[in-house]
């Protein structure tokens, strides 16, 4: 379609991060944006565990965390390996995140999103809010050039659609880029923000200033494989879960039970202690990466973000909005192109997809690609913590007048005791090393 | 999101409608300081629905005022959207007297033949710029108003009264006319007139004397007081019962009969009416 015969360039629909880079980059380069978004402004409805890594906002606002509405700087990451009763902690702190350029920081959806869509805004888009997007419009060869929406006179045409509509995209479903969605692809994230004083929350975990943790937690999520996470913003936590919808469901466990359960444990405990529940919140992750991905392209449309599957979720790494926030200006890149050059079609789009190729987009993504099933096995959710924990539990005991026992032979027979078959560790450590190493 | 684009700022008073809404632009409660869940009151989006369906019955134009912030300027954008033909921003910062916003209206839109306003705000105002502004105008009032039908040029608004009874007034032009929230359903503004809107002129009038925001005196919300009969009754327990109309009260003015279902309904209906709720 050219210009003239549509209403705008480029329809963004989603105002979150994906989206909103996506319209930025679009605006910028002049074209006509309207960013569609269901929500009253930006990030109104967006949840999210609580930490992002903007470094590739470098390319697009230079000094982002002069202006970004962060909550803590990210200077102290730990992964905890919890059983019932047990707490094993690897704890890394670096002085360097806390200064510009820094690394990872807190913040909020409704302010980080806000913020960013302001800029679309600021270079020429327009946003349009509290406008649900309910459908295609499609040529009569199946082109998309256009989106229907839930306002009176809702119809709205562009040369290039960007579906940024968030994990489970219907927009990419209706335009037939997933061959199939399968419930076991999904965890269900759910999150508890308490509030505490900013003093109690510097001193309970070691940090002063707008310096921040970000703790990452294997196990302790009630038989339901999963993980758990607490970030500190400045004056409250984040404290959730990540579950394995399928045996969330074959367990029929309830997710506010398993983040009450979380926060009775004896290690996570004296850090949630009369925090003032301020706001519980649900969200699907697509977690399945590689194997759950559509097909990013077709005539007169581009998927990007939670959309197009492309949140990281690898264990120790939960990471979306980078991988949305990249991915949307690299649609937002493509639109450019293929507007400039007259082609719109799956072909003259079909760059978009290098892009993502060439950069950490999908580059992290295959390295990983082994990672999430690896790290929601039942191996490495019930028996590798347990296994792990007595390990360095009887390392640090002191049972005398019995001698130290070595090593080696401790782990022999907690590796017994937990029920861990030697192939399988040895094959689940080379898997974990090519994913990880 | 609304762009501040397309302001024009206008010391010409002028304004072709005939029909007016007020609108004001009320932080949330609860995020009294975050401009991005402000927005109007339910009243206010009630008064603008009437304004509308108003204007188009007579075959005129509405236009959207507000006296308030810079960032007030989204509820006009909102307006135009739904179909308001005008919109005039009054800037102020900080709260107001409702006096003087009654004044800085009334310089506004001196020749509004009807003015729709909320009842009250989100932010538990007194209610009293309506009354304010019928005086300033030199209008009718009819304020608190629950329905409204139309009659001819003129319409006939219904008024919540204590113990639930109702007023109608007949209603002519110039008039002020402020309505509840639940009253009418401000209609979804279509997609291109939104887009459209967002780069609308927004006329941003300066009046000369009262333009000026002045230390408003906030005051906790009360409720109204309502005027009550002494309690009939020979014992404080029996005069507090009467007062509260509980127990006693209640039991002296039901009685049990025994009715066919027809019969049954028309009894309750008259009783209800009787009462003053129906
Ligand atoms: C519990 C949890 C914890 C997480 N923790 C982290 C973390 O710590 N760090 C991290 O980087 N990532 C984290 N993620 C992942 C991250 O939240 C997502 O990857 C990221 O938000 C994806 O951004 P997006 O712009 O693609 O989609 P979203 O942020 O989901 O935005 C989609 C937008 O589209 C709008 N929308 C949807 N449908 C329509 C429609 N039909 N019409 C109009 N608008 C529509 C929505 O309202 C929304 O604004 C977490 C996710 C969850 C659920």
């Amino acid at each position: 379609m050219s210009a003239s015969t549509t209403d705008v360039d480029v329809i963004v629909v989603g105002g979150g991060p994906a989206g909103a880079c996506a319209a930025l980059v679009a605006a910028r380069a002049g074209l006509s944006v309207v960013l569609l978004e269901r929500g009253p402004f930006p990030g109104s409805k967006n949840m999210y565990g609580g930490v992002v890594y903007p470094r590739i906002l470098d390319q697009l606002i230079p000094e982002w965390w002069l202006e970004a509405p962060v909550q803590r700087w990210v200077t102290r990451r730990s992964t905890m390996l919890l059983t019932d009763t047990q707490a094993l902690t690897v704890d890394f702190r670096s002085e360097a995140w806390g200064k510009p350029p820094h690394n990872g920081a807190t913040a909020y959806r409704p302010d980080f999103d806000h913020w960013l869509a302001g800029h679309a805004e600021a270079a020429g888009a327009q946003i349009i809010t509290s406008t649900t997007v309910t459908g295609l419009i499609r040529d009569a060869q199946g082109a998309v050039i256009g989106v229907r929406t839930d306002r009176p006179d809702g119809d709205l045409t562009a040369r290039v659609v960007i579906a940024c509509d968030g994990v489970n995209s219907f927009l990419a479903k209706e335009a037939g880029l997933y061959e199939h969605t399968d419930a076991k692809h999904f965890t269900l994230g759910v999150k508890e923000t308490l509030a505490l004083p900013k003093e109690v929350i510097d001193e309970r975990f070691g940090v002063r200033g707008r310096d921040g943790v970000d703790i990452e937690i294997i196990g302790a999520t009630g038989g339901v494989n999963g993980g758990g996470f607490i970030y500190t913003n400045l004056e409250t936590i984040a404290v959730g879960v990540v579950l394995k919808i399928t045996k969330l469901g074959a367990q029929q466990q309830r997710p506010e039970q398993i983040i009450a359960a979380l926060k009775q444990h004896p290690a996570i405990a004296p850090l949630v202690q009369d925090g003032e529940l301020k706001e519980y919140s649900a969200h699907l992750i697509p977690e399945a990466g590689l194997k759950m991905m559509p097909k990013m392209t077709t005539a007169g449309m581009l998927v990007a973000g939670d959309a197009a599957a492309l949140c990281l979720a690898a264990g120790i790494w939960l990471e979306g909005v980078n991988f949305a926030m990249a991915s949307g200006m690299y649609a937002g890149e493509t639109a450019v192109e293929a507007i400039a050059g007259g082609d719109t079609t799956a072909t003259g789009l079909a760059d978009y997809q290098r892009r993502l190729s060439d950069t950490f987009v999908l580059k992290d993504h295959r390295k990983l690609r082994r990672a999430p099933e690896l790290v929601l096995s039942d191996r490495v959710q019930h028996l590798y913590p347990t296994m792990v924990a007595n390990v360095v539990e009887r390392m640090f005991r002191v049972d005398n007048p019995n001698p130290k026992p070595g090593v080696r032979r401790i782990l022999a027979q907690e590796r017994k005791r937990a029920g861990v078959r030697r192939r399988d560790l040895l094959r689940d450590g080379w898997t974990g090393f090519r994913s990880f190493g | 999101m609304v762009s501040s684009s397309g302001v024009r700022e206008r010391h010409d008073m002028s304004l072709p409608s005939d029909v007016v809404a007020c609108l004001k632009w009320v932080s949330h409660p609860g995020e009294p300081h975050d401009e991005r869940f402000a927005g109007i009151s339910p009243a206010d989006r009630s008064a603008l629905e009437f304004a509308l369906v108003q204007a188009a019955a007579l075959g005129t134009t509405v236009t959207a005022v507000t006296v308030g912030p810079p960032a007030a300027e989204k509820v006009l954008r909102e307006a135009l959207a739904c179909g308001a033909t005008h919109a005039v921003h009054v800037p102020v910062h900080g709260a107001m007297h409702s006096a003087h916003v009654a004044d800085a209206i009334a310089e506004a839109v001196p020749d509004a033949r009807w003015v729709w306003c909320g009842d009250y705000s989100l932010d538990r105002g007194t209610g009293s710029v309506p009354a304010f502004l019928a005086a300033r105008l030199g209008a009718q009032q009819a304020l608190g108003i629950i329905a409204v039908h139309w009659q001819g040029d003129g319409l006939v608004a219904t008024r919540r009264l204590d113990g639930g009874r109702r007023e109608l007034l007949g209603v002519s032009p110039p008039a002020v006319v402020s309505v509840e929230g639940a009253t009418a359903h401000l209609r979804r503004a279509g997609l291109s007139a939104l887009r459209t809107a967002a780069h609308a002129e927004v006329r941003t009038v300066h009046p000369a004397a009262t333009a000026h925001a002045d230390d408003a005196v906030v005051r906790a919300y009360r409720p109204r007081a309502r005027a009550l009969a002494a309690p009939v009754g020979d014992t404080p327990l029996d005069r507090l019962r009467a007062l509260t109309d509980s127990g006693a009260a209640v039991a002296a003015r039901g009685d049990t009969v025994t009715l066919e279902p027809a019969a049954a309904a028309a009894r309750i209906a008259a009783a209800l009416h009787e009462w003053g709720y129906l």
